[in-house]
């Protein structure tokens, strides 16, 4: 075992030990305040999924609140199909859907609905992989065309008022019934569902990135012509990865829309998308844990901060992002890394009076040049 | 017929808006490979400066324009210096720096003005239409392209016929060597970024009267200007002009055959294909890279 | 049976025929050099050999098999290895991550799915002592110095293991003791693959190869062992010109 997989490991099963035990320990076991804190915990996800793909691959995936996005929905779908009974969704009576759109049908089902939450979002990343790929697009042009898609994507959505309840989203959800549990989302049975969705999330996340598949996507992002010529079939691997990312995504998704009870087009904004790259940005795109951390820290401070400052939140938020970006480009988990040698250089100083001078090591430039 | 010609004429006026939005751009992205996402804020910079220059002093936009070129390119000039310039060799970062510059523009210019939309009064001189047969073409619009297509011809000139263009071409071209011959590559770029400011606000203030001024009218406005970059080709202000009369068109058209959501979706799908197949745009220039 | 066959081998770049009719073959187990001028087109045959450049006309076979038309990564699984100009480490990764990344015998997805990342360290390290690097195994490449970089990208293509390794200018910048070593690691590389080399440094080439080809615009002026390419008229008017 490397070093640095031992350090990940014990900063997982210390977070894990903190958001299972201390936090609702901290809240009182306060239904509200853990629904609250759920909500972040499903937003870690949001956050580590686009960790893999942008901190691990250097693919900066902008249009990540779409597959978000398609989770959501399909887990609305399907409490929504509850909480109708027999009859039509509501909206669609009143858009004159004459009948159940085929779509809507297999969405009865839970299992389908949760294989449906983590397929799809993986099957449109896919497709929007192999497209551009394929065709070696890189750097600046994935962000613009993932945008685009988003963009058309949320569109779509709203267009289709009559299949998707358009403008307003689906509300009116029934409460999830997985084999006889009725879930409370204010109960702690609900935060603890979600708390482990997470660390196991993270958990896949980590062992991507200390697998050899995580290696090859990091020599990828610095310099993708080299893999080639290693033998790598480069498309391949940014495609697998970006269908990881996407089906996390739409793990998340699901999450969301159980903790907040319904699923909305706001979802698939370009201002999700941009609040999920925040999110990464802060906490530290190179580590899925730091991601994590990083969407439940912001949204936090968003909980706190935006009852007293309702108008100035979003421009401090600009301001944040701006500077993470200027002057901490690994995020936090960049500060804690750096603290950590300094520290441990120090010690050392003290144990082996070198008579060197002490050679700092070059600062690491990020690989965004690609 | 006439229904089609009215629809063009729109899809015209739609382009030369793009076109001004795209101008500045293209010239910064062209001459420093930056994707300035907070250019749709300087638009809306400009649209405000407008505003203000109405309401308080009382000049018409168009003698406003000047002051709203300056004004709205001094903040550029001030966004490159203390932030952009740190970050050229970290082109997906920029990316995101100037998302967030667009994020505080906004909420800036939210928190001091209000959210709540403001209108402007368009020029007396260039109210009215002129008809021709069925096709009626508003005197301000007619204003809007012939003017887009000056500044076109303006910043053509200056990139290539003033020692200010060939600097910057050189500078394109190769840094490191353009400063052995005593080229200040920083400044040009700052100049070059204050420039293309400079033109978002002037399309901000001449789209006044045809937009609502609100603080997120700039966001939709850079997405499709961004489509229109690429699609003509990275840092070619005649593919860019292209481009945007063949979205401008393109959307019109398709608006008119469907709705406005569905034309906007098929145009976005468009150039999604085209950019996977045109990495480098319908009129990439014509260099070895 | 000679392992590569260059057969009339054509590119060109908007206009400029940078390779016109090459031709050549490479037996298993030789060391070639390719020499020419500025401008011959060695860099670009390197480049048409491991997929970088698309020819517009000839072919290419390796081992019987047609490749002129593969992607870079299939001619590279079928055994071709590039090494180029630039040093092109990863410098972000370690040392022994550079070397696992390079071990690419298997390259498939679901197999480096199952791996942790340096699993197999034990392969790297017999390498990593032949270049005396043992010591910076976990050291970023970004942090070693110019020769220490040169040596790691040596240990790559040890570790890639290409039955066909394509070299530009590996001595470039190298001391003269560096160069010697350099020398010394090809001569017993050559026992078990074969070496394409583009290089200026004569002394090197009179080390270390087995044959010469020589170009000039795009196609072969000369061939032959050592001595013969020093005594060949066409050769010396292609370098001192006429």
């Amino acid at each position: 075992m490397t070093t640095r997989l031992f350090y990940d490991l014990v900063a997982l099963v210390i977070f894990a030990l903190v958001i299972v035990l201390g936090v609702p320990a901290l809240m009182g076991f306060d239904g509200f305040e853990l629904n609250t804190f759920a909500r972040y915990l499903a937003l870690g996800i949001a956050s580590l999924a686009l960790a893999l793909s942008w901190g691990g691959a250097g693919l900066l995936n902008l249009g990540q609140a779409a597959t978000f996005g398609m989770g959501s929905y399909a887990m609305a779908m399907h409490l929504k199909l509850k909480a109708s009974g027999d009859g039509l969704p509501d909206f669609m009576g009143w858009n004159n859907v004459p009948e159940l759109p085929l779509i809507w049908v297999p969405f009865h089902s839970l299992g389908f609905t949760l294989l449906a939450g983590l397929l799809v979002p993986a099957f449109v990343g896919g497709l929007i992989a192999m497209f551009m790929f394929r065709a070696r697009i890189a750097g600046v042009f994935v962000a613009i065309i993932t945008l685009a898609f988003l963009v058309a994507f949320q569109l779509v959505v709203i267009e289709e008022q009559g299949i998707t309840g358009g403008q307003n989203g689906l509300t009116g959800l029934a409460p999830l019934n997985v084999l006889g549990w009725s879930v409370d989302t204010y109960g702690v049975g609900f935060y603890y569902l979600v708390a482990g969705c997470l660390v196991t999330a993270i958990t896949i996340g980590l062992y991507l990135t200390h697998s050899k598949f995580g290696l090859i996507l990091r020599a990828i992002r610095e310099d993708a012509d080299r893999t080639r010529f290693l033998g790598y079939n480069v498309a391949n691997y940014q495609t697998v990865i970006f269908c990881i990312s996407a089906a996390l995504a739409g793990w998340a998704g699901m999450l969301y829309t159980l903790v907040l009870e319904f699923a909305s087009p706001t979802y698939m904004s370009v201002s999700f998308s941009l609040a999920i790259v925040i999110w990464c940005a802060v906490g530290g795109r190179d580590s899925v844990l730091a991601a994590a951390i990083g969407a439940i820290l912001v949204n936090l401070l968003e909980g706190r901060l935006s009852d007293i400052f309702v108008e100035g939140w979003n421009l401090m938020l600009g301001v944040i992002f701006v500077f993470v970006v200027m002057f901490m480009p690994r995020g936090l988990n960049g500060l804690v890394g750096d603290a950590w040698r300094f520290i441990g250089g120090r010690l050392q100083k003290e144990r082996t009076i070198s008579t060197r001078p002490h050679l700092q090591p070059e600062p690491v430039k990020s690989g965004q040049e690609n | 017929m006439d229904v089609i010609l009215n629809q063009m004429f729109a899809g015209l006026s739609m382009a030369s808006i793009l076109l001004m939005i795209a101008l500045g751009l293209a010239i910064i992205y062209g001459a420093m490979g930056v994707i300035n996402l907070a250019h749709g804020e300087f638009v809306m910079l400009g649209a405000y400066a407008a505003w203000a220059l109405q309401t308080y002093a009382g000049f018409s936009i168009i003698v406003a324009l000047p002051f709203v070129f300056v004004a709205v390119g001094a903040v550029g000039w001030i966004i490159e210096r203390v932030i952009v310039q740190r970050l050229y060799h970290r082109p997906l970062d920029t990316i995101l720096a100037t998302w967030g510059i667009g994020i505080i523009l906004q909420q800036v210019v939210r928190l001091s003005v209000g959210a709540e939309s403001r209108f402007v009064k368009g020029p007396e001189l260039l109210s009215g239409n002129i008809e021709i047969g069925g096709l009626v073409m508003s005197n301000y619009r007619i204003f809007v392209i012939v003017f887009s297509l000056a500044v076109l011809a303006a910043s053509w000139a200056l990139m290539t016929r003033t020692e200010f263009g060939m600097k910057l071409r050189a500078v394109i071209q190769n840094r490191q060597i353009s400063e052995c011959y005593g080229i200040e590559a920083k400044h040009i770029y700052s100049v070059t970024f204050a420039y293309g400011a400079g033109l978002a606000g002037i399309a901000g203030a001449l789209i006044t009267p045809l937009f609502s001024t609100i603080p997120t009218m700039g966001t939709g406005l850079v997405v499709d200007a961004f489509l229109v970059v690429i699609v003509g080709g990275l840092g070619s202000l005649l593919g860019a002009a292209s481009a945007a009369v063949l979205i401008g068109e393109a959307t019109a058209l398709f608006s008119m055959l469907f709705n406005d959501t569905l034309g906007r979706i098929a145009v976005l799908a468009g150039i999604i294909v085209l950019i996977r197949f045109r990495p480098r745009g319908l009129f990439p220039s014509n260099t070895r890279r | 049976m000679s392992q590569l066959q260059v057969n009339d081998l054509h590119v060109d770049f908007g206009g400029l025929r940078a390779v016109d009719g090459l031709s050549f073959s490479v037996a298993e187990g030789e060391i070639l050099c390719l020499l020419g001028p500025n401008g011959a087109g060695k860099s670009t045959t390197l480049d048409l050999i491991c997929g970088k450049t698309q020819p517009t006309g000839g072919s290419i076979r390796f081992e019987g098999t047609e490749i002129s038309q593969l992607l870079e990564f299939r001619r590279a699984r079928l055994g071709i290895g590039r090494k180029f100009q630039v040093p092109s480490v990863y410098k972000e990764l370690t040392v022994a991550e550079n070397l696992s990344v390079a071990r690419s015998r298997r390259p498939g997805i679901l197999h480096a799915l199952t791996r942790f990342a340096l699993s197999d360290g034990h392969a790297a390290a017999p390498i990593l002592e032949r270049i005396g690097l043992e010591a910076k195994a976990n050291e970023l490449a970004g942090n070693l110095s110019h020769g220490e970089t040169q040596w790691l990208e040596i240990a790559m293509l040890i570790a890639q293991d290409s039955r066909l390794i394509l070299m530009d200018e590996p001595t470039a910048g190298m001391t003269i003791e560096e160069t010697g070593r350099t020398a010394e690691i090809f001569r017993s590389l050559s026992e078990s693959h074969t070496l394409i080399v583009v290089e200026h440094d004569m002394s090197f080439v009179r080390t270390v190869a087995d044959r010469i080809v020589v170009m000039n615009r795009g196609s072969m002026l000369a061939e032959g062992t050592i001595e013969e390419i020093e005594t060949n008229e066409d050769v010396k008017t292609a370098y001192l010109g006429h």
